[in-house]
């Protein structure tokens, strides 16, 4: 049973391959210079293909957070959110916190996290004092 | 440009069925098609959509039933795009009708999912099912597993509730409200009562979300006839399209830039439809909403511009979106009550309407209802269609 998640293109493949080795990044446009999240093979600016790989902020603002009950992974009690990283968007990612203990408006620090299938995903926590 | 008129409408209970969705579909096409008094000999188009989300993927389902009913078509489509493709079909059909491409069309659709307890049974042998219901995200949120936007719709209530201050009962009375309009409602998928402790000690789906806050995945069947005034028999009973306008956000579920309890392309479509319409929203006096979730129902009814931004709870508490009150919302039980096959939900939002408009909606019915709108919507509202549906029948 092969649970691990499609790849959509080759920035995918590439961006979490990247994160298998700590680094959390996105792509930005050498031609035009706009920065991308998710990470894309074309630039939906100025639709250059040549595009370079950028260290994303690993602070950021949590926006919204909850559970879910039916999932192929991350399954209550975890808890998935929403990220707002400044001059970016908005990452959905896992929260290494209990639901008990989050507030919207948060500081929260990138992490990564391996799940019980072996994949290397993105995770957030609470900044101290954030 | 000809206007476009619904001439025949049916429905099948929502709930669950054993029929296999093609006969479901083809009980519905003939009860369509006897309401509008017209043959199959005398449909020149036809559209569908798939027959379920967690089902087996049976394609060309309109084909099959342009054979089997015998509709030589001039226009035919199969459309998948969530919750808004009966209604995507339901607007071409009206765009090639206003064209004189052709008279007449029937659009529907027929449901049948494969039962939570068989997959719950069996996980391995629906497998390929499952993985299809998380590819429908994309990597980056697929990687967490999702299977179902709920997670996605309860941060959105979570920013609604945080930005407008609302608390958990003025999002569970909505749920509430919509059970007392489905219990007038014969075909609806529930019939029994609803308290507000009942919604708001339901166990948590996805927090803030409560299980009766959330709709279910029904099977169903609907279906309507659309035609132009050549093919209209019986005037007395005709509905007109009098505007239809779509809109949709470059967003794939969660969107990735800015708020996530938005979603321009509801205002977008509401506006569009209304302005083309010639109606302002406080002359609309029946909607049917397409509301998922208890509280994106009440966000909907804002967008839609029925209630200023976080005054829809106040205005469902006091009683103004019911009988009796200044527009009746989801007079069928919305997709809370009434039951949510959601390929089949846009036609039974039009059966409502146009039920209501001919004054045929029993118990339900809104005395003198005049002018009516269907909202519907794909994904995580990243699409919506609005429908604003009246009485005026040219020439007649």
């Amino acid at each position: 049973m092969d649970t691990r998640p499609y790849m959509q293109d080759r920035a995918a493949e590439e961006f979490f391959s990247r994160l298998a080795e700590g680094k959390f990044q996105s792509t930005r446009c050498a031609a035009c210079g706009a920065a991308h999240y998710p990470p894309r093979v074309v630039c939906p600016e100025c639709l250059g293909e040549d595009l370079e790989w950028f260290d994303l902020p690993r602070e950021g603002t949590l926006l919204a957070f909850t559970w879910q009950e039916a999932a192929m992974r991350c399954r209550k009690p975890e808890v998935l959110g929403l990220v707002e990283l400044e001059g970016i968007g908005n990452v959905f990612t896992r929260i290494d916190a209990a639901y008990e203990d989050l507030r919207i408006g948060q500081r929260v620090i990138f992490d990564t996290w391996t799940s019980p299938d072996g994949l290397v995903l993105h995770q957030f926590r609470p900044l101290k004092g954030g | 440009m000809k206007e476009v008129y619904i001439a025949g409408v049916a429905m099948a209970d929502v709930g669950r069925h054993v029929l296999d969705p093609h006969e479901l579909g083809a009980r519905v096409c003939a009860g369509a098609l006897r309401d509008a008094g017209l043959l199959p000999r005398e449909v020149e188009g036809i559209a569908t959509t798939p027959h379920g989300y967690m089902a087996d993927f049976r394609r060309f389902p309109s084909q099959r039933m342009a054979d089997y009913l015998g509709i030589a078509a001039g226009f035919m489509m199969d459309v998948d795009s969530g919750g808004n493709s009966s209604s995507a079909a339901v607007h071409a059909a009206c765009d090639r009708i206003r064209l004189g491409r052709i008279r007449s069309c029937l659009v529907y659709a027929a449901q049948r999912e494969v039962p939570k307890k068989e997959v719950q049974k069996d996980v391995l042998g629906h497998f390929h099912l499952i993985k299809a219901a998380n590819s429908l995200y994309d990597s980056y949120q697929a990687a967490y597993g999702v299977i179902s936007p709920l997670p996605f719709y309860a941060m959105a209530v979570q920013r609604y509730m945080h930005r407008y201050g609302i608390g958990p009962e003025d999002i569970a009375r909505v749920a509430v409200l919509l059970r007392e309009h489905a219990l007038k409602h014969p075909q609806a998928a529930y019939g029994e009562p609803l308290t507000l402790e009942e919604v708001l000690s339901s166990p948590l789906v996805s927090p803030p979300i409560h299980r009766l806050e959330s709709s279910e995945m029904h099977d169903g069947a609907a279906a309507v006839v659309l035609v132009s005034e050549e093919l209209l028999k019986d005037r007395s009973r005709a509905v007109r399209v009098a505007a239809v306008a779509e809109a949709h956000d470059p967003t794939n579920f969660v969107p990735y830039r800015g708020e996530i309890d938005e979603f321009p392309c509801v205002e977008r479509a509401a506006k569009a439809a209304l302005a083309e319409s010639g109606y302002r929203v406080e002359d609309v006096d029946v909607a049917e909403v397409y509301g998922a979730f208890a509280g994106l129902e009440l966000i909907m009814y804002e967008r839609l511009g029925f209630f200023p931004r976080g005054e829809a709870p106040a205005a469902v508490r006091e009683g103004r979106t019911t009988h009796g009150g200044e527009v009746l919302l989801n007079p069928s039980g919305g997709r809370l009550s009434l039951g949510h096959p959601a390929y089949v939900t846009p036609l039974l939002e039009i059966t409502e309407v146009v039920r209501q408009l001919r004054g045929e909606a029993g118990e339900r019915q809104r005395p003198g209802a005049a002018v009516g709108m269907v909202h519907t919507e794909q994904g995580f509202i990243n699409g919506s269609m609005v429908m604003v549906l009246d009485k005026v029948v040219q020439g007649g």
